[in-house]
């Protein structure tokens, strides 16, 4: 097992950091290219709603992200200090409504609950403790 | 991520190559908003190099799409498939899009 941890500013510019991340842990368990692209997909949407949701004030926050390869499954943990979200208990998004209609809101937390095998949150303290895990194996 | 753009008769071919998520997307979402910013546009964006699109890929795609339906443009899909057919499909977003198979079947849709 091997676990790579890094931690971003609440800025968008910020992500691509987690990226690379993800990238070299996958390239030394030479992970599954669809697993890797699906755990790169979940947390765009986490990080990303963080940074744009996440804080009622202009200030600079750390965000906590920690990365482990198990027997059967990679595992992220992702750490902030915002205002508490379980993105569990967000509203399903209307995925047929006409273009003129259709809203992007929810989709990202929509595809982070079927990507993912396993989701779970916790309110810790001041902090939202998100871990996002996907099997390896189909 | 990288764009490649190409014109094939009257038609402006974007291949994009790479990841489209919320670090890569604004510049697809500029290249694309100038182009089906001319009345008439006819642009086909070709996927099949992609590896996977997140939401913020999708914000850029809506974007331009109720942008070519403001400027009598065309925009196509083609190359959907793999890891990136499953995440149009999970969001509802197959139906969505004019998609073609082939970038040849794209030209044609378009023009």
């Amino acid at each position: 097992m091997s676990q790579i941890e890094t931690t971003i500013r609440n800025r968008r510019e910020e992500l691509r950091k987690v990226v690379e991340a993800v990238d070299r842990i996958a390239a030394e368990h030479y992970l599954d290219a669809d697993v890797v692209g699906d755990m790169q997909v979940a947390l765009d949407e986490v990080l990303k709603n963080i940074v744009d949701y996440g804080y009622t004030d202009d200030a600079e926050h750390e965000i906590r992200i920690r990365l482990r390869v198990l027997d059967s499954a990679i595992e992220a943990t992702i750490e902030d200090d915002g205002v508490p979200f379980n993105p569990l208990e967000s509203a399903v998004p209307d995925t047929r409504a006409p273009l003129r209609e259709r809203r992007i809101g929810g989709i990202g937390l929509h595809f982070v609950k079927n990507l993912m095998s396993e989701v779970s949150y916790n309110r810790i303290d001041d902090r939202n403790r998100l871990v996002l895990r996907k099997k390896l194996t189909a | 991520m990288d764009v490649r753009e190409e014109q094939v008769g009257g038609v402006t071919v974007v291949q994009v190559k790479g990841r489209l998520d919320s670090t890569t997307s604004p510049m697809l979402g500029e290249r694309l908003s100038a182009m089906l910013g001319a009345a008439k546009a006819r642009v086909l964006v070709d996927f099949s190099q992609l590896e996977y699109i997140s939401s913020a890929g999708f914000r850029v795609l809506l974007q331009a799409a109720k942008l070519a339906d403001q400027n009598a443009a065309k925009l196509v899909l083609c190359g959907v498939s793999g890891k990136v057919r499953q995440l149009f499909d999970l969001g509802g977003f197959l139906d969505l899009f004019p998609i073609t198979a082939t970038r040849d079947e794209g030209i044609a849709a378009v023009s």
